[in-house]
């Protein structure tokens, strides 16, 4: 028997129930963990470390003033999901996702929804996020957010919420590829033992979704990045390879008669789908920042001509604002005329004076996010929080409150994990990757983090998160 | 009015340009209030035509080959009308985000709160009063300032040209909470102390939107002709370019705006008058 730190009563634990009785679909993972040597799975976990960075799979970290990147930790304890569960959330989340691209094509359309005073217009019109450059646009199919990746977390309550919808550039899909050929590699038969549903076509799905963007014949599709010195530049490099097309960066690309090319030995080729992994201010230094040098000038001629398309759309980012993130079941229900399946999380928007005045008044209850904030910067977790930082965080509302929202400290739920002193429950959560093209497609499975030290709720990489494998299990 | 326009713009470079990208917004807008008897665009090399997001005609002009000069050439004739109101390409309220350009500092806001409660009563009287006291504070003055000087920077300085005027009229409009844009295009002036290529403002109030020319303290007429509109000067300038190699760049530019009783097609251009020079691509 390995030595297991048992959750909280008050949390929800993925592997033990209240009674501490281990969940039906974790037994026979549980079996084969006792029936493992400490020594053996220590070893394993050594060969990870050394095969990870073999790979060169890193992330560079905000804040680190070495500059170094570094791996993600890895756990080799998977988060197990069931398949009842998993069918859940993947009708929720094509629910939700469809809701959001329809919410985009409005906004940058017709307005319908502000017109029907569902969602104030200054929210979504005034926001920095909107960008009047997509105004009175037609994107192939309507689409704008092709590759979706939506934060979910289970709340002690055993609920599934969504957390953040990441509509710009989510990354994050190498891991859940490569923890998964890990897995596989280091403990091959639990994959006898286990009904796991593959996500290894992925990359597959991906190109057929970025080919479907498109109304060309037989289109040439390419990874744009900004450059090595990006934190995601492995999972470019990495999609592109996978992907069998070409890593582009804005030098690589020109534009010519209002289509983009792309210079190659053999004489400039057209680009039809580019499939960016840059923000919407760098992509065309005559539209956007003049400064740029990762863009391609004359891009969005090109673009709002229809000659090329770019996944993810411009100007997603408003539907993903963590000020317009209290709509979304709105939008479920004006553009689909259907119940939100999945639940949102309650949200105080602190540009509204009633609600700040609550917000100020529980300051230690609740965590304070920045709405343009990503990547677990800019908040304030209150329950964890010192004295003097909410004192800080108070004085930052109320000089600015319409740039804050405020949720319920949710207490994520937690999942074993391999720690210094043996195997203790860590907080967890999952984004799974959304891909519209013809029809909505999600691999099952997604990136599962976790937050390793102890009570930690941050499970972002770049504040040391790590990373498990997700496993959805076939019905 | 009759309004005759003729700008050339010239860039000359040091060593060739391998490879350029130009938008030129160098044609004037389709607006109930101006229609377009004439034009002629003289570019070199292949462009095409888009419209952009605020409904402004704009040529993408890609040059590939090695020059060392760039000349274009805006021509034509446009009848003017009163001002009368704007079709609406896009939701008034975009015209209330800041730029990097238009962005209010403390200074600015300090100046805006002065006239809140004017402009709250008394909407467009209260901004003509606003522009009046503002081109006090910042008089209209060449040289000092370029094309990327921010509205924070010459409210500092206090002084500026209609680019900079409209900049900062632009902040001050958007922190009071109104929704105000800057326009590009042609002024014709009787006297030659100003730049026939100009830059306005319009504002939103009162439910419509109304224009106002900080650098001459006066509203906008039929001698006003629209090449574009925007956010700020990035969004409207008439040549936004970039550009491989070419070594140092000069640039000369010179438009002239006149005033003709009847437009008569294939009337021979008559010689220039009322020319004005520009060195740099700012807007004066």
């Amino acid at each position: 028997m390995h030595q297991i730190d048992l959750p909280a009563q008050t949390g929800f634990d993925e592997m033990l129930d209240r009674d501490h009785s281990i969940r039906s679909h974790y037994k026979p993972f549980f079996d084969w963990l006792n029936a493992q040597t400490p020594a053996m799975l220590a070893k394993r976990r050594q060969e990870a470390e050394l095969l990870f960075h073999r790979v060169g799979i890193t992330f560079s970290v905000h804040g680190d003033e070495s500059g170094n990147e570094r791996l993600i930790p890895f756990d080799t304890i998977p988060r197990i999901i069931p398949a009842a569960e998993w069918q859940h959330l993947e009708a929720g989340l094509k629910q939700r996702v469809a809701a959001l691209n329809a919410f985009l094509h409005d906004i940058y359309h017709h307005q319908h929804i502000l017109k029907a005073g569902k969602i104030p217009a200054e929210q979504v019109l005034v926001n920095a996020q909107y960008r009047s450059a997509m105004c009175g646009m037609d994107l192939p199919h309507n689409l704008y957010a092709h590759i979706a990746g939506i934060d979910i977390i289970r709340h002690g309550d055993g609920n599934y919420y969504v957390l953040e919808d990441n509509l710009r550039v989510p990354s994050g899909v190498s891991y859940m590829l490569e923890n998964r050929k890990m897995m596989m590699r280091l403990f091959p038969e639990l994959f006898e033992k286990h009904a796991v549903a593959p996500v290894e076509h992925y990359p597959s799905l991906l190109l057929s979704t970025l080919r479907q963007s498109s109304y060309a014949d037989n289109p040439t599709v390419v990874v744009m990045t900004p450059g090595h010195f990006n934190s995601a530049y492995f999972e470019h490099a990495f999609l592109a390879q996978q992907m069998g097309v070409e890593l582009v960066e804005g030098r690589d690309l020109f534009v010519k008669d209002l289509k983009v090319y792309m210079r190659t030995t053999a004489g400039p080729k057209q680009v039809d789908v580019i499939y960016r992994r840059l923000d919407d201010l760098f992509i065309d230094p005559l539209v956007f920042h003049p400064d740029s040098s990762l863009g391609v000038p004359g891009l969005i001629a090109a673009y709002r001509a229809g000659n090329v398309v770019l996944a993810n759309a411009i100007g997603t980012g408003v539907a993903d604002d963590k000020s317009i993130y209290p709509y979304v079941p709105d939008m479920i229900r004006f553009y689909l005329d259907e119940e939100p399946l999945l639940l949102n999380v309650p949200t105080w928007q602190c540009r509204n004076p009633s609600e700040l005045s609550h917000v100020l008044a529980n300051l230690d209850e609740l965590v304070v996010k920045e709405v343009h904030g990503a990547g677990g910067y800019g908040m304030l977790i209150g329950p964890k929080a010192t004295r003097a930082e909410i004192d800080h965080f108070r004085d930052l509302l109320k000089a600015n409150p319409a740039n804050y929202i405020a949720q319920p400290t949710l207490s994520l739920s937690t999942c074993p994990t391999f720690v210094e002193e043996g195997i203790a429950p860590r907080h967890i959560d999952l984004r799974p990757f959304v891909l519209s093209g013809n029809t909505v497609r999600i691999v099952p499975g997604g990136l599962a983090r976790v937050a390793l030290q102890k009570g930690s709720l941050v499970v972002n990489s770049s504040q040391g998160g790590g990373t498990k494998d997700a496993w959805i299990l076939e019905a | 009015m009759h309004l005759e326009i003729h700008h050339e713009t010239t860039y000359r470079y040091d060593t060739p340009l391998s490879h350029s990208v130009q938008l030129l917004r160098l044609t004037p807008r389709r607006d109930p209030d101006q229609t377009t008897l004439h034009w002629h665009l003289e570019i070199p090399g292949r462009t095409d035509l888009t419209i952009d997001a605020y409904g402004n005609e704009q040529h993408v002009l890609t040059l590939d080959q090695p020059v060392d000069e760039i000349r274009i050439v805006a021509q034509g004739v446009v009848e003017t009308r009163a001002p009368t109101p704007q079709r609406e390409a896009i939701p008034a309220l975009v015209f209330r985000q800041p730029t990097v350009l238009t962005t209010a500092d403390e200074a600015i806001k300090t100046f805006a709160r002065n006239y809140q409660r004017l402009v709250e009563k008394h909407g467009r009287q209260g901004l003509m009063d606003l522009m009046a006291d503002l081109l006090d504070r910042m008089p209209y003055t060449p040289g000092q300032t370029n094309a990327g000087t921010t509205a924070p920077e010459s409210f500092a300085q206090g002084l500026g040209v209609c680019q900079d005027h409209a900049h900062v009229f632009i902040a001050i409009c958007r922190h009071l909470g109104l929704p105000a844009r800057y326009i590009s295009g042609y002024l014709y002036t009787e006297n030659d102390h100003h730049v026939a290529s100009h830059a306005w403002v319009e504002t939103q109030t009162e439910g419509a939107w109304h224009a106002f020319d900080v650098s001459n303290a006066c509203i906008p007429d039929e001698r006003y002709v629209r090449l574009a509109i925007g956010l700020d000067y990035l969004d409207a300038c008439p040549v936004r370019g970039l550009r491989r190699g070419g070594g140092a760049e000069t640039m000369v530019s010179h438009a002239r705006v006149r005033s003709i009783l009847h437009f008569q097609p294939h009337q021979p251009l008559q010689p220039q008058q009322q020319q004005q020079q520009q060195q740099q691509q700012q807007q004066q």
